[in-house]
């Protein structure tokens, strides 16, 4: 095993094309007081652009984002987002659904309950990783952690500010 | 007979904190609520002398800790306040001529302390951790506090820890989904019982415990969505050992993980959750339907209730007095709701015969967005009777009067 295969956990990840933008369509839903309703490609905007805590690609150019793994009810203020690891033993999981919750938890309304989760099947301890990932507690003193946080903010440095 | 209302009605709303409010904690002559935040400081809010003010934050911990506060907690006398961080210490507090100082610093958790608690005594008091572990710690001269025993029973974090009101016994809840019983022998702490598994236990995260003001009840809330209610016996032998059986599990309520319960002085438990909502739950039919019921039947409304109208008090006394052995053959039905006004007289009777175990449970009432965030604790004034604090990921406390159960008692 080469030194690089040692130090990356997945050392030839398989870089997909990024998607055009999603123009804002006329068309999109709005609410009864004529707000627009946050959909699963907003969603999808704030959260593409992440880089990958291994790789300079983003999440969505290892598809480890989907806009097809979201799914939002504004209107109940719930947002699911479902990644995918590039490899299933991946160690860095955790954080990157870190990085996923503090992008939204920054770019969202404070109204909206977050549940990040691993795709199923695509992680060899899903439900570990799953557990923690949605523990508050836990995420909250992740983001206490100067190292922690240090790196979360690498990963999101890629991604735009919210807006 | 008239529908129960049971009702929760906003007081006040204490803004101040910057951060989530994690925890709150009443006083024990209750004329005090401290409440612990993110933004690393500790409030203590007091009602004011003007007639008609409410409350009002009358002193700021700060400076001490260099992480978010998760827990706080009074000593028994009043005269101390205990605050856990996530800074990896506990902190003892001390008010000296009109000022709280921090007079002692306990240290040795590796990491996040999640939780600190008193025992009633005042000699021992209890913290926990993301170490996974519990640490007793007794009182030594002065304000000297001396690390009695580390125990590392749980698998994963323990997130909080509750002392039985009357004797030396701790209830620590874990994120390894389970609840264990600590008792005292001698120097030692020991688990003396587990509550876990697929019968009996919780499935998911545990966030919180807390013993019924009698002592002879533990509830626990979970992740997993539910309320569970633990009968706490004691053994004959000497020392008596404590053994808790399921007595109720209490589901689809919550529509997100509950992350505080706390027991009223009348038996009631508020339980608040990641849905943003403060619920309370109770056994109408042995706090107030045993009542009911027999005005009921004394009144001939429900030939069913007529003909045990007799039956009816001595199923009061045996709820009462839960030692009483069931009456034998008398499998009772949970109590039903009737056309969500009634209770079935007869059927409650014989819930209430069968003693508090198998009571049913039931959410009396329920405010859906008590906060515009996660509600992390509830706490009920240890004296006023139906006075509710909370505290949310909005960074508010608010106060609550609840209306219902607690009235029709105090007329009686």
């Amino acid at each position: 095993m080469s030194l690089d295969a040692q130090s990356l956990i997945n050392p030839n990840p398989i870089i997909h094309e990024r998607k055009a933008r999603t123009q804002k369509e006329a068309a999109a839903a709005v609410a009864e007081d004529g707000r627009e309703l946050i959909d699963a490609s907003e969603i999808f905007d704030h959260i593409r652009d992440i880089t990958d805590p291994e790789h300079p690609y983003s999440l969505e150019q290892l598809n480890v984002v989907e806009e097809e793994l979201i799914s939002v009810d504004d209107r109940g203020s719930h947002v699911k987002v479902m990644f995918t690891p590039t490899v299933e033993h991946c160690s860095m999981a955790t954080l990157i659904g870190l990085c996923i919750r503090t992008k939204l938890l920054r770019s969202l309304p404070p109204r909206f309950k977050m549940d990040i989760l691993l795709s199923p099947g695509s992680h060899s301890t899903e439900a570990a990783v799953n557990k923690q990932l949605n523990d508050k507690e836990r995420v909250a003193a992740a983001l206490e952690n100067a190292a922690l946080l240090d790196m979360v903010n690498r990963c999101l440095a890629g991604a735009p500010a919210s807006g | 007979m008239a529908t129960l209302a049971h009702s929760l009605e906003p007081l006040q709303t204490l803004e101040g904190h910057t951060d989530r409010v994690w925890h709150l904690a009443w006083s024990p002559d209750g004329t005090s609520l401290a409440s612990c935040s993110g933004d690393r400081t500790v409030r203590i809010w007091q009602q004011s002398r003007i007639e008609g003010r409410g409350w009002r934050c009358a002193a700021v911990l700060e400076d001490t800790h260099t992480k978010s506060i998760r827990c706080c907690c009074w000593s028994p006398g009043g005269t101390h306040l205990a605050t856990a961080s996530f800074d990896g210490t506990t902190a003892i507090w001390q008010l000296q001529g009109g000022i709280w100082e921090e007079i002692s610093k306990l240290e040795g958790h590796e990491n996040e302390v999640k939780a600190v608690a008193w025992s009633p005594c005042g000699n021992f008091l209890a913290t926990c951790g993301r170490d996974k572990s519990v640490w007793f710690w007794e009182r030594g001269l002065g304000d000297e506090y001396d690390c009695m025993d580390v125990k590392h029973g749980h698998s994963q974090d323990v997130k909080s820890i509750a002392w039985h009101p009357s004797r030396e016994l701790l209830a620590s809840c874990s994120y390894d989904n389970s609840i264990k019983l600590w008792a005292n022998d001698e120097a030692d702490w020991v688990c003396v019982q587990t509550l876990e598994g697929a019968a009996v236990g919780h499935s998911s995260t545990v966030w919180s415990v807390a013993f019924s003001r009698d002592g002879r009840k533990l509830a626990s809330v979970s992740d997993d969505c539910t309320l569970r209610v633990w009968s706490v016996e004691w053994s004959e032998g000497c020392p008596p050992e404590p053994h808790c059986s399921l007595a109720a599990c209490i589901s689809g309520h919550h529509s997100r993980c509950i992350f505080t319960v706390d027991w009223s002085a009348q038996g009631l438990i508020a339980t608040g959750d990641g849905a943003n909502s403060i619920k309370l739950f109770g056994q109408p039919s042995l706090l107030e339907t045993a009542a009911a019921a027999a005005a009921a039947a004394a009144a001939g409304s429900d030939p069913a209730a007529n003909s045990s109208s007799g039956y009816i008090q001595q199923a009061a006394d045996a709820a009462a007095e839960p030692g009483t052995p069931q009456p034998a053959g008398e499998q009772p039905a949970p109590a039903q709701q009737q056309n969500g006004e009634l209770y079935d007289a007869a059927a409650a009777a014989a819930a209430a015969a069968a003693g508090d175990a198998a009571a049913a449970w039931e959410c009396l009432c329920s405010v859906q967005q008590a906060h515009d965030a996660d509600v992390n604790c509830v706490r009920w004034h240890p004296s006023r009777q139906g006075l509710l604090a909370s505290a949310g990921d909005d960074g508010l406390v608010k106060l609550w009067q609840y209306k219902g159960l607690g009235q029709a008692a105090a007329q009686q």
